[in-house]
């Protein structure tokens, strides 16, 4: 987690959440192919980096009280491999808000880039909210 | 890997069974705490009536069907939309399964578009999507 948390009513669409950045550390890595049960094969897994991000930038806001939030949708797309240790940067913004009755929908769209501003992945992850 | 890339070519399930203590460890790599996840008594209180696996989980490891399909085709040219329509639960054991729906080629360049599922032991459905894989030179 980095920064502030900023609420939930603060986050309209086009609200860009301040940049991140991981190092995507051996140490890390093994952890999630653990985590996931996985051999691995020398390179990032490409998930890995998506649920750092995602877990990052959910805790960097907070939720309505008695709010239960869970990931209703998920798109993304590889670009490159990315080498053990390569240190990344991920850019968020609020691309849309809906709400229906207790239901609220959040979805984001997420820019990563590796130290060469090559983009690595891109993607779009809706949260839904529930009371 | 997959020898031949053709419509209809199923791939390998992969078949793993949800525990807590894979929740929690998937939590303490991801960095996602998120209460419904990790906090029994909390997430017994919710509409899930207990503790349920991160949708990321499942995605995990139709990513690993994937990359064990296609290689690194998949961790550096691959596409996905999935819908997460259930919840894993602890004890669950989820098989994913997926397969090529077709191969076409869009500016000399060939591609996989493929559909996934991933289900529990009742046959729910978990998980399901599309992927689009982008195949290198000598796949076509």
């Amino acid at each position: 987690m980095q920064g502030n948390t900023v609420n939930y009513e603060e986050l309209i669409p086009g609200y860009e959440f301040p940049p991140t950045s991981y190092e995507l550390s051996a140490s890390l890595v093994s952890k999630y192919l653990q985590a996931v049960n996985s051999a691995g094969d020398g390179f990032v897994p490409p998930l890995a980096i998506t649920a750092c991000v995602i877990a990052t930038m959910a805790d960097s806001f907070s939720l309505p009280p008695d709010t239960v939030a869970i990931h209703a949708s998920q798109e993304l797309e590889f670009f490159k491999l990315v080498p053990i240790g390569s240190t990344i940067e991920c850019h968020t913004i609020v691309a849309q808000k809906i709400t229906r009755g207790k239901m609220s929908m959040l979805i984001l769209e997420l820019e990563i880039f590796d130290q060469g501003k090559e983009k690595i992945q891109s993607g779009k992850t809706t949260i839904a909210l529930t009371t | 890997m997959l020898t031949e890339i053709r419509e209809g070519k199923t791939f390998t399930p992969v078949v793993k069974h949800i525990t807590q203590e894979k929740i929690a460890l998937y939590a303490e790599a991801s960095g996602d705490f998120n209460p419904i996840h990790v906090d029994e008594s909390f997430a017994a209180k919710t509409p899930f009536g207990g503790t349920i696996a991160h949708g990321m989980l499942s995605l995990a490891y139709v990513s690993e069907m994937m990359t064990s399909a296609f290689g690194q085709n998949w961790l550096s040219g691959g596409k996905l939309r999935a819908k997460f329509k259930e919840a894993a639960r602890p004890g669950d054991t989820v098989t994913i399964n997926g397969k090529i729906d077709c191969v076409e080629k869009k500016d000399d360049v060939s591609y996989a578009d493929c559909s996934f599922e991933c289900r529990n032991q009742r046959g729910e459905v978990i998980v399901v999507g599309e992927a689009i894989v982008k195949l290198s030179s000598d796949k076509r």
